[in-house]
């Protein structure tokens, strides 16, 4: 820390902002707020009320607005960064869990747990375009590297269904392990991966055949298989590692994302569930439901440095981009 | 009438939702939501050394003992306890490493065993929830009888009913302490967690 504000003030002296400093939304699914951290201090320097059982959070591609589905409230709500107060709201299906946009921030695409729908939204005319039905429980949501298709996961139907964003089409479904979660894309678009909770693996999916590949598996001495529940993914920008949050195993396990191996286990907080990088990719924050705090993992290192108090049973996260 | 109106509405209260219907079938008598987990196992919140072999040595040392009792102690805040902690553990590594091994392993049993005990009293007390149901449910039809008897006995009408009242308060009152107490378990989850880290951190 102190080489980088060494840096900041001597060589460029213009830019006053420390580069390293970044803001991380928190959603507290029981507490109904937000937690605001400072990346410097690692600190909460706010904490937001929100709608009920806040879960998915996103910033705007932009950087101006934090969006957050709040689930009870059928909602989700625009918080504005510089104000820090919820502005608006944009029209979901009911309990909203998850969402994705586009890569231009122009369009966000929605998996409301209770309808079994993806609805699509219009973020700046706040305005519904259009909803495609999935499976049963649909909630991982991911978009591929160009834009073409839509991955939603549905929990109860054991599918990543491939949706094409523009005829709003389902094109292929792939079967996965028990209760799908979370769906991420390598940046170059030849892997696509799915956790799954009760089926405790990783499932790896090739975007173009679209057909299963291969499985991560997850072993921890002394822990039942039932404890490890994969669901939130975490992959650096070149593709090479990659980090799963085993939910009730209270670890993060790397994995070498070539080999598909397994690396190591950290131990964070209790039931880890969602996590987000810097945009340097120097740190990686988990979010810790039981334990209600924040782990901050040195991402060069793979050491956690770091423990921070949010709200109660914290779910989502999101880091403001660059 | 006006005892059937009551009554009524007594039934409807001790009837609902809490007894009797586990979430988990493998545990008839658990009353909480929160999902019963009879052991904490050790790998879920310890990721540091072994304690094979410290297991049970900690009762032999004072100052473990007494640092157990009182770390285990929901009254002390948990800020207070890193401190101590971090008293406990300054020092040379290999010493460090052994002592931060000894504590945990007390403070594992210690807390498991306090947690074991809270959930055996919420399934016990849950035992004696559906009894009083059944009884209250007994002693309604009882009331019923003599409301409906040709010559109803107004004295005992009244005095069935009295009881009635009270058995359904109490059933009412353990309800709640119930749906309190639920939240002990994972009170001591979280405590064990957040000093077992505190003292990994300590030790590494």
């Amino acid at each position: 820390m102190w080489r980088r504000i060494f840096f900041a003030m001597t060589i460029w002296p213009a830019f006053a902002a420390p580069a390293g400093a970044y803001v991380a939304y928190v959603s507290n699914e029981k507490s109904n707020t937000v937690s605001v951290i400072d990346t410097e201090s690692w600190t909460v320097t706010k904490t937001i009320k929100v709608g009920q059982r806040p879960r998915g959070i996103e910033f705007t591609k932009d950087g101006k607005s934090v969006l957050v589905a709040v689930g009870d409230d059928d909602t989700i709500q625009i918080i504005d960064v510089a104000t820090q107060q919820i502005v608006d709201t944009l029209p979901s299906g009911p309990d909203p869990e998850l969402f994705v946009q586009d890569a231009a921030g122009k369009i966000l695409y929605v998996a409301n747990e209770n309808d079994n729908t993806v609805t699509i939204i219009d973020i700046a005319r706040r305005a519904r375009l259009g909803e495609v039905q999935v499976g049963v429980e649909p909630e991982g949501m991911a978009i591929s590297p160009d834009g073409k298709i839509l991955i939603n996961t549905s929990e109860t139907t054991n599918m990543a269904h491939f949706i094409d964003t523009a005829t709003r089409q389902i094109v292929a479904n792939v079967l996965v392990d028990g209760r799908p979660r979370f769906a991420e894309f390598k940046r170059d678009n030849s892997e696509l991966w799915v956790s799954a909770e009760i089926g405790g693996t990783i499932t790896i999916i090739d975007p173009t055949e679209r057909k299963a590949t291969g499985k991560i598996n997850f072993a921890i001495p002394g822990l039942r298989r039932e404890a490890i529940q994969p669901v939130g993914i975490g992959m650096t920008r070149d593709g090479k590692t990659a980090f799963v949050a085993l939910g009730p195993a209270n670890r993060i396990a790397v994995v070498d994302a070539t080999s598909h191996q397994v690396t190591k286990y950290l131990l964070v907080g209790q039931r880890v569930w969602h996590m987000a990088f810097t945009p340097d990719e120097k740190y990686l924050l988990v979010t810790n439901g039981v334990s209600n705090d924040v782990s901050v993992i040195d991402v060069a290192a793979l050491k956690v440095i770091k423990t921070i108090q949010v709200g109660e049973l914290p779910w989502g996260i999101t880091i403001a981009p660059q | 009438m006006r005892w059937r109106a009551m009554i009524a509405v007594l039934m409807a209260m001790a009837g609902s939702a809490d007894v009797g219907r586990a979430a988990d079938p493998r545990y008839p008598d658990w009353p909480c939501a929160q999902a019963k987990v009879p052991e904490v196992s050790l790998a879920a919140v310890w990721a540091g050394p072994p304690l094979d072999d410290v297991a049970n040595k900690w009762k032999d040392d004072a100052t473990v003992n007494a640092l157990v009792s009182r770390l285990a102690a929901r009254r002390t805040p948990l800020d207070e306890a890193e401190k101590t902690i971090a008293e406990f553990l300054s020092g040379a590594t290999p010493e460090k490493s052994e002592r931060g091994k000894l504590l945990f392993a007390g403070l594992f049993d210690t807390l498991n065993a306090q947690r074991s005990s809270v959930m055996n009293g919420l399934e016990r007390v849950t035992r004696k929830q559906r009894e009083a149901a059944d009884s209250i449910r007994a002693e309604t039809l009882a009331l019923h009888a003599q409301q409906d008897a040709a010559t109803p006995d107004q004295a005992k009408i009244e005095q069935l009913g009295n009881q009635l009242l009270w058995q359904t308060r109490i059933f009412e009152d353990r309800r709640r302490v119930i749906k309190f107490v639920c939240e002990v378990p994972v009170a001591i989850d979280q405590r064990l967690f957040a000093l077992g880290r505190m003292i990994q951190q300590g030790i590494e």
